[in-house]
């Protein structure tokens, strides 16, 4: 096992020889680094605390990569990094914004519109892969650079965590861009999408282990046309349940332009390696607030072209956003567990919902077996709801929490399981409520692009 | 010291070569994990360390378990104290010897100790002082070789150390700021040995607004990333009033194989500069065997 390396050449050492006649003096500590002015500092501390990767470090180390960063401006129209390219830098956006764009003939696509706060060249930096993608400077950008020697030099010593951190969101991003240039050239996805909302009234009872597996047996039938929307205010946890590091966010993108707003919101889209892809609400909790009516639906709008189903986990707090979700959705999923206060949870918000004029065979209600023994019986809670339970999820011991810290779905790795069992039972009704006319299965030869995310060169 | 001939000198070769191969063995333990102890001697004359853990760590990258471990034995074993203090020492070899080693580690943190090494006047010392440099890479290297070539003026070593240890846009945007009249013609050949794509925007600008010795090493080293979109303002610099830049921009276009450009170098076989007629010559040749090629 390899320890960490000391910086041994920081410290004066007894016994150094005295310099030789022809040299200069001794050497200057570090010489190599100028005094960074305060405010800039700060600044550069600002950028690599909104970085998903570099904000859970330690300040000291903070401040150390805040010292490496090199700031660089470039014109907008400006090539930043060529596909194919070796690259050893990773560049956090201080201001401006990058197109990303990957050129699969006779085609360009962009695959993603990066903007503050995000950063890119990591694959290449970390991984020692050739840049995956060419990025553009779309607007006058301010960039900070951070070169592989500064990175390995200060997260190799302090903090390993997060240089494999690094290394995972690296790869996770690798394969996104490269599923999303896929994708984008796809012409098949024309149809609009069929919305599920899975609302769940009361925490804990699974609603988001629900939406996840569910959204897992679904792509097993459509793999990259299913999208889980993740509005469990405050906390949306579903990216994480599933392994993958989220970066970007709905709530983030209330401020676009019209013309961005697509290229932007499909760009935050997550892809897991089994197929399901998922868009987090809000990466904080303060960030929850930023989610309007009005963005839900114009992301609704925005994603059924793109998907063929798209899964909503609701949360627990109706909201205006989850009210004006609920006019959009052509299925609500209830989840209910055996416990007194859930059941009644559950049939108040089965009121609301045919106040909101959801018709009854839009609605299906899921009793999810958190224990072994429950504490009310099916039929005691089929009496409270005065309407049958739909499907039954069976007690599943402490797979969804096993499953749950190993960032795996059920429903792909153990499909056995009672969750996935029961998350099967609820998208086969849903195919036979929403089936439409088979559409062509993608076909990766035709690479004629969709229209909004594509170039022609 | 004895020559190779007599029977000492054979007998030091002799020992030389034993302890080279017990240390390359040494050495070879450590970065594969079986050992991780070392004894190095670096004031042995006929072991050079420095080529030793060159060989060893030869394509190895920054990250890898091999150069890691070796990293960690120099250090534990106050090896690689020993070697920065060897960077102050008399001898020029010692110091030529102690900036390989460290080079050869990537030893990033020894950036600023080889740094004034660059400025020593025995030559075998700055190109190694370079040359680690070069092989540790990162801004910082950069930025130290970008001061050498400041002091120094254009020199062939510090450029091609400069090209090899510039971080991404680290040579694109030294080229945009403010820079010293012999700084400037070093980056764009850096740039040009480096054949980065992101480079051509600068290159170009300085082949529009340069100076006459930076239009000329814009133009080859356009040529050398092998830049189409550079055609039409090389095929106009074939036309400029300076024959070097002219000569150059000949060159590029024969090594980008720009057919566009065959009239009007077919019009510089007529220029006074016999030079530049011979460079039209050459990249006509170069489109002719392209064409054929092509077909």
């Amino acid at each position: 096992m390899l320890g960490p390396r000391s910086n041994g050449f920081d410290r004066p050492q007894p016994g150094r020889p005295v310099l030789a006649p022809d040299e200069r003096p001794a050497p200057q500590k570090k010489p190599d680094r100028p005094s960074i002015p305060f405010r800039d500092m700060i600044s550069r501390l600002e950028v690599l605390e909104r970085s998903p990767v570099f904000f859970g470090l330690s300040d000291a180390t903070l401040r150390h990569l805040a010292r490496r960063l090199r700031r660089i401006k470039v014109h907008a129209g400006e090539l930043i990094a060529y596909q194919g390219e070796p690259g050893d830098t990773i560049f956090l956006i201080e201001r401006g914004r990058c197109r990303v764009m990957i050129e699969k003939s006779p085609s360009v696509v962009t695959v993603a519109l990066l903007g503050e706060g995000d950063f890119f060249g990591e694959a290449a930096c970390v991984l020692g892969q050739p840049q995956q993608a060419s990025i553009y400077a779309q607007t006058e950008c301010y960039l900070l650079a951070l070169d592989r020697q500064s990175l390995h030099m200060i997260l190799g010593t302090r903090e390993h965590e997060a240089l494999d951190e690094l290394r995972r969101l690296a790869d996770q991003r690798f394969r996104a861009f490269a599923d999303a240039s896929v994708q984008a050239t796809w012409s098949v996805l024309l149809q609009e999408a069929t919305v599920v909302g899975v609302y769940s009234p009361k925490g804990g009872s699974g609603g988001t282990c629900i939406s996840l597996n569910l959204v897992g047996s679904l792509s097993r039938r459509y793999p990259g046309q299913v999208l889980l929307l993740d509005l469990d205010f405050p906390y949306s946890h579903s990216a994480l349940l599933a392994g993958l590091v989220p970066t970007n966010c709905l709530a983030r993108m209330g401020s676009l332009p019209r013309e961005s707003f697509e290229e932007v919101l499909l760009s935050a889209v997550l892809y897991h390696a089994g197929g399901p892809m998922i868009l987090p609400g809000a990466l904080r909790p303060e960030e929850a607030d930023e989610v309007t009516p009005e963005l839900v639906s114009r992301a609704i709008e925005t994603l059924r072209k793109s998907f063929r189903y798209i899964v909503v986990d609701l949360g627990v707090t109706i909201t205006d956003a989850t009210l004006a979700l609920f006019d959009l959705t052509q299925h609500v999923v209830v989840v209910a567990a055996p416990e007194l206060s859930a059941v009644k949870s559950a049939t108040d918000a089965i009121e609301i919902l045919k106040e909101l004029g959801t018709p009854h065979d839009r609605l299906a209600v899921v009793l999810n077996n958190r224990t072994e023994k429950p504490a009310v019986s099916k039929p005691a809670v089929e009496r409270m709801l005065k309407r049958e339970i739909d499907v039954e999820i069976a007690f599943d011991a402490d797979r969804p929490e096993r499953a749950a810290v190993e960032g795996v779905i059920l429903t792909l790795t153990n499909p056995k399981s009672e969750m996935a069992r029961g998350c099967e039972t609820i998208a086969a009704l849903l195919e036979a409520k929403h089936a439409q006319t088979p559409r062509h299965q993608p076909d990766q030869t035709n690479t004629a692009p969709v229209p909004a995310l594509a170039h022609h060169s | 010291m004895s020559g190779a001939s007599s029977p000492a000198g054979v007998l030091q070769q002799a020992q030389a070569g034993l302890k080279r191969a017990a240390l390359r063995r040494q050495l070879h333990a450590v970065a594969t994990g079986k050992s991780e102890t070392l004894s190095v001697e670096l004031d042995h004359a006929g072991v050079d360390v420095g080529a030793l853990v060159d060989e060893v760590t030869d394509g190895q990258q920054l990250d890898s378990a091999e150069l890691q471990r070796l990293v960690v034995a120099f250090l534990n074993t106050g090896a690689a104290d020993a070697v920065v203090e060897r960077l102050l020492a008399k001898s020029p070899q010692q110091r030529a010897r102690s900036a390989r080693i460290i080079g050869a580690l990537h030893l990033y943190e020894g950036v600023p100790w080889i740094a004034p090494l660059l400025e020593s006047r025995d030559r075998s010392v700055s190109d190694a002082a370079a040359r680690a440099l070069g092989k540790i890479r990162g801004a910082a290297s950069a930025r130290l070789i970008v001061r050498a070539i400041h002091r120094r003026g254009l020199n062939r070593r510090l450029v091609a150390e400069l090209a090899r240890s510039a971080p991404d846009l680290f040579i694109e945007s030294a080229l945009a700021e403010p820079q010293r009249p012999s700084v400037r013609p070093a980056l764009a050949m850096a740039a040009g040995l480096r054949r980065r794509r992101s480079a051509i925007e600068p290159l170009l600008h300085l082949l529009e607004h340069g100076s006459r010795r930076e239009r000329v090493i814009s133009c080859r080293a356009l040529g050398w990333i092998g830049s189409g979109t550079a055609v039409p303002m090389l095929t106009a610099a074939l036309r400029d009033g300076d024959w070097k830049t002219r000569m150059s921009a000949a060159k590029a276009l024969g090594a980008l194989r720009a057919r566009s450009a065959k009239d009007d170098l077919k019009y510089l076989q007529i220029d006074p500069n016999v030079r530049v007629r011979k460079a039209a010559q050459n990249a006509l040749h170069q489109l002719h065997e392209a064409t054929l090629d092509g077909a």
